[in-house]
């Protein structure tokens, strides 16, 4: 008997299960984060089974779902933006300082969302055409874009943001936020860009091997710039949505929204070019934290033992993922 | 002597340090010619008082730099150093307590990067938020008392010549004899520069990786302590900042983020541009808040002029 015969003879359902069994330990740790939390849930408070506090949790998760489906884009091609935190800071700041008081509303939608469009094509030329470091050349954009705000608040928190905006947060369908359908939204495009389009092969082929696809022909400084540009869109939109989150300005926004955002992108299974969690990963990813956080509060826990948790997940995250990839 | 004479050496792995060291004259002239009281000798020792922790703690990032690594723990672990050393414990304890945590630290980093094959950032990402949240555990608020000798040690004077001073040179010194006198700083520019050939030379380089982490976060501890001794107390944040600030002095010092190019004098030089450009934006008035674009707008200014072959991180 060959081995082929052998394998031939393996029963179709064996085979299936088999490849049930891969596909689920392949998942990203996100899902499994999601899992188990989702079966403590009850153990702990009946509150966090409500369909409405999941409609909470969800509408405050809106601007970092949207800031890390832009960290994965980068993160995709081997790259990073660390200036998440510089665009929300400007971006808050100018819409609740008063400065576009006298302009049309349109002017403070787009605002943030042109400020992101702007960040992300200087990252992409600094990074790809440069070629100078990612780490450094969007953490400097990123600290000039924070001294701009500091320099003319002078240190002082601005004002509130428009009401008008607001409604993007507090206004539903169905209970469900029009932030979180702009999330969804975006997620859905993000999606289907990679799946049709050939950017989105572009982005793997550079993330899987930079050398290899440059050789192949494809544009790979090209590939870096765009995956930045769009990156820094979508940092704008997640902005705006975060401003709509807001009553009150803050020139603060925090290192929080960075350290969060890449967080759930290792988690949700994409990292330094390893691609394994689709759009779906990050937006787990994310779902998964915001869930942890509101039970580590149910339970009393402050933010020390958030933050310790916060790395422990990151730690094991990407253990376990390097365990099974080979690099993370 | 011969320790004193490689610190000054420029080989052509030191990277663009001669860039950095022209920056740094042309800053300096601009402030003595500008500034008149920039020489006095308490700017001076305030300005090296100011600038020893980023010293300290980037000359232990250069380590790991050079692996082709970043450390973003490195403000944890200066943070939990001050919470530690104002534990109502035995001093002695306290030191130990602080050397063992960092040692802690550096192996949980070097082993996830070298053995574990997590990426870097991630994993210094991961125990930066496990060691904040320890620091704030310890103490929740800023405060405590240090060991007076501590104290002591970091505001003397001997002479003249201010203490922070002879922290600063004996960090630089302990730095360059670990990589220019010892096997050990060979093997860092061998397994930065190119891992696989380093491997195939008989290089041990998971192991270099992993000393490289443990020794950055033992410079992060010394700088710990130094910051301990300046506040006289404790301070759950007040590290925070230089994880990246380390980076950023080293970058620009010349050292190459993709690793195997770098020098302790560049990062002395570096860590001295951001320590002097702040100083001298205290004296000539200018607002705080312009300090931070100031210094965005220079790290861009010399990263764009150090082309690489590489695209990314």
């Amino acid at each position: 008997m060959t081995t082929s015969e052998t394998k031939h003879e393996t029963p179709p359902r064996a085979l299936n299960a088999r490849r049930a069994v891969s596909w689920v330990l392949g998942l990203p740790p996100a899902y499994y984060v999601l899992a188990i939390l989702i079966a403590v849930a009850p153990l702990v408070s009946a509150t966090l089974i409500n369909p409405n506090y999941w409609f909470v949790i969800l509408k405050q998760s809106a601007p970092l779902g949207i800031a890390v489906l832009a960290q994965s884009l980068v993160m995709r091609v081997r790259s990073i933006d660390l200036s998440v935190s510089g665009v929300f800071a400007f971006a808050i700041y100018f819409a609740s300082s008063g400065f576009l008081k006298n302009y049309p509303p349109y002017v403070t939608v787009l605002m943030p969302i042109v400020v992101g469009l702007a960040v992300g094509l200087v990252n992409g030329v600094l990074v790809a055409y440069v070629r100078a470091s990612a780490v450094i050349s969007t953490l400097s954009v990123s600290a000039i874009l924070i001294g701009v705000v500091q320099y003319m608040s002078a240190g002082r928190a601005p004002g509130s943001t428009p009401s008008w905006l607001r409604v993007l947060t507090n206004g539903n369908i169905h209970g469900l936020s029009y932030s979180v359908i702009v999330w969804l939204g975006v997620t859905v495009l993000v999606s289907l860009a990679f799946r049709y389009l050939i950017v989105g092969r572009y982005f793997r082929a550079v993330g899987d091997n930079p050398r290899a696809a440059e050789t192949t022909g494809i544009p790979l400084a090209r590939t870096i710039f765009v995956s930045h540009t769009l990156a820094g869109f979508l940092t704008g939109i997640a902005a705006l949505v975060q401003v709509s989150a807001l009553a009150v300005g803050t020139i603060k926004p925090g290192f929080d929204t960075f350290m969060n955002a890449l967080a759930a992108t290792i988690l949700g299974g994409v990292t330094f070019g390893v691609d394994r969690g689709g759009v779906a990963g990050p937006f787990v990813a994310v779902v998964a934290f915001s869930f942890l956080f509101a039970m580590l509060t149910v339970f009393g826990i402050q933010e020390p033992g958030k933050l310790i948790v916060q790395g422990g997940i990151i730690a094991l995250a990407a253990i376990i993922y390097g365990a099974r990839t080979g690099r993370v | 002597m011969n320790i004193v004479t490689n610190f000054l050496k420029v080989p052509y792995r030191a990277g663009a340090i001669v860039l950095s060291i022209g920056t740094l004259l042309v800053i300096l002239i601009a402030a003595v010619i500008t500034l008149p009281g920039f020489l006095a000798p308490e700017n001076l020792s305030n300005l090296l008082a100011q600038s020893t922790v980023l010293v300290i703690s980037a000359l232990g990032q250069t380590f790991v730099i050079l692996t082709g690594g970043l450390d973003v723990s490195v403000g944890s672990i200066i943070s939990v150093t001050t919470t530690i050393m104002t534990l109502d414990l035995p001093e002695v304890v306290r030191v130990f307590l602080c050397i063992a945590v960092a040692v802690a630290f550096g192996l949980a980093n070097g082993y996830g990067v070298a053995r574990l094959n997590v990426h870097p950032i991630i994993m210094t990402l991961a125990t930066m938020g496990i060691g904040q949240g320890l620091a704030l555990i310890i103490l929740p608020i800023p405060g405590g008392r240090v060991p007076d000798w501590l104290s002591a040690s970091v505001a003397g004077s001997v002479g003249p010549v201010p203490n922070s001073l002879f922290w600063l040179i004996a960090a630089s010194l302990a730095a360059a004899w670990l990589l220019y006198r010892r096997p050990f700083g060979l093997y860092l520019f061998a397994s930065g520069g190119n891992d696989f050939n380093a491997r195939m030379n008989g290089v041990p380089v998971e192991r270099t990786v992993i000393k490289a982490y443990v020794l950055s976060a033992l410079f992060a501890c010394a700088a710990g302590m130094f910051l301990a001794g300046r506040l006289a107390s404790g301070d759950p944040k007040g590290g925070a900042t230089f994880g990246i600030e380390s980076v950023t002095a080293a970058a620009l010092g010349g050292v190459h983020l993709a690793g195997g190019i770098g020098s302790i004098l560049g990062t002395v030089v570096g860590a001295a541009i951001l320590g002097i450009v702040n100083n001298v934006m205290n004296l000539a008035n200018v607002s705080a808040f312009l300090q931070s674009v100031v210094k965005g707008l220079l790290l861009l200014a010399l990263v764009v002029s150090q082309r690489r072959k590489t695209i990314g991180l």
